[in-house]
């Protein structure tokens, strides 16, 4: 590849579109007010005349009643912000595809680090899986995905680390492999390192679409274990016990690489 | 005149007719013919001043002189490289996104600021002088060329910036201060703001 012969500027930008030639990074037209995760910014251009984009957290008391109305997931409250002005946005996300997506009158959920922007006038809601958030109303946002987006269907199981998101199912629920279910192959299997690593899966039912990548790098997700956090508190004595010793056991695999 | 060719995006293919380039050490995938390797020195082969100034702000970069008569190949980390060509200008460049220099240009350590010491990158950035080609990285995807001028300044994310080129003033702006409340994501605390002629290369990808 050679340099692009001409830089862009504001002028020759897309408005909401990917950059042209690079699937990797999204320029958004922005005047109002966008809900934003943050560290996606890479650039921005203010527009001519104007103030410039402000960037300001949820917590910013000028913004407070606006934001409890659109965004009721607290866990997630210190990674977004809210970017008011006009001007153009670039967005990127660890070198991943980026998409706009339209909602309308509907219901979204996706991987919340997949998630990179929305609309203030959809309204944002924690999934009751972890990790996962959802968008409720009408409006655009910004996901990003390992690779390109794959739609499909239900009836259907995806691998965790594959789905970036579902609309219009109802909750999935987890599928584990007939053969690791009973106990006593699982055993074996386990001892004998016969496990496929795809012994779980997540189950789609219904009508709607499943949203799909090709793969999920290894990242710290720490919204997920800001979820996974919360809910130790759910647990009762053995539970705490049984939760110590799998993530010992995970250590030590860890440790050993 | 030295050639830098691309096979593919991310494969840069060096023709060396008894001249020399300077390369990031452990960016060589293959060569073939009759080519030495050599550490270029602490300076990246720009002398003990560079070397020391290098050494005092941070800005490392650690560099091969690979000499002789062969073809070599450069690859690192699949990232995708590009080629600028060099007419007298300055060009001013993050040393981690260095692929190849040719050795006629000259690079050199420039101190860009104070402020916001907390992600260290942009503070220091390499010159690249002289007439030339050079090869950079970019992570993440191709890297988008941005132009600034007077009626279109331009603000980018440090971890995003790549190279710039032109007359251009460089500030940092702190109104992403809200990455300082941020407390568990690696955010900086300030972007930088170009002002001026010219034009700025960034990657899709934070460092």
């Amino acid at each position: 590849m050679t340099l692009p012969s001409t830089p862009f500027n504001p002028a020759t930008l897309p408005d909401n579109d990917n950059v042209p030639g690079n699937h990797y990074a999204y320029c958004r037209k922005l005047d109002g007010q966008l809900f934003m995760q943050t560290g996606r910014m890479i650039a921005y251009y203010p527009a001519p005349g104007s103030a410039g984009i402000r960037f300001e957290p949820l917590s910013s008391a000028t913004i407070t009643g606006f934001v409890a109305e659109r965004f009721s997931a607290p866990l997630y409250t210190r990674d977004w912000v809210v970017a008011s002005g006009a001007g153009h946005l670039l967005l990127g996300d660890r070198g991943y595809d980026i998409n706009s997506y339209t909602l309308e009158e509907g219901n979204l959920t996706l991987r919340a680090s997949n998630l990179l922007a929305f609309d203030s006038t959809l309204e944002l809601k924690q999934s009751i899986v972890p990790g996962f958030l959802t968008l409720i109303g009408t409006g655009t946002f910004l996901a990003s995905s390992s690779g390109p987006v794959i739609f499909a269907e239900p009836p259907i199981r995806v691998d965790p680390q594959a789905l970036v998101g579902w609309a219009d199912c109802p909750s999935p629920s987890h599928h584990f492999d007939a053969r690791w279910m009973t106990g006593f192959l699982g055993m074996a299997g386990g001892v004998l390192g016969m496990v496929s690593g795809e012994e779980r899966q997540f189950d789609f039912t219904g009508a709607g679409t499943v949203l799909l990548q090709s793969s999920e790098h290894a990242v710290d997700d720490p919204h997920l274990l800001k979820q996974l956090e919360s809910q130790v508190n759910t647990l009762a004595m053995s539970g705490l016990t049984r939760l110590q010793s799998v993530i010992q056991s995970r250590l030590s695999a860890e440790q050993r690489r | 005149m030295q050639s830098f060719r691309l096979n593919g995006s991310r494969v840069l293919e060096v023709e060396l007719r008894g001249d020399a380039v300077r390369a990031a050490a452990g960016a060589m995938i293959a060569y073939t013919g009759d080519v030495a390797f050599k550490n270029a020195g602490m300076g990246g082969g720009d002398g003990l001043r560079a070397a020391i100034k290098r050494r005092a702000t941070g800005e490392s970069v650690s560099l091969m002189r690979c000499s002789g008569k062969g073809t070599v190949w450069f690859a690192k980390d699949a990232m995708e490289i590009v080629v600028i060509e060099m007419a007298g200008d300055t060009l001013k460049v993050e040393s981690e996104q260095l692929l190849v220099v040719s050795d006629n240009l000259r690079t050199d350590v420039a101190f860009a600021g104070l402020r916001g010491a907390s992600s260290g990158q942009g503070l220091f950035t390499t010159t690249v002088t002289g007439n030339g080609p050079l090869a950079l990285l970019s992570a993440g995807g191709p890297p988008i060329a941005l132009e600034v001028s007077p009626q279109y300044p331009l603000v980018v994310d440090p971890q995003a910036f790549v190279a710039s080129r032109g007359q251009l003033n460089q500030t940092f702006v702190t109104d992403v201060s809200w990455r300082n409340l941020v407390g568990e994501s690696s955010g900086e605390a300030f972007s930088l703001r170009f002002d001026g002629t010219g034009v700025v290369y960034i990657q899709p990808e934070e460092r």
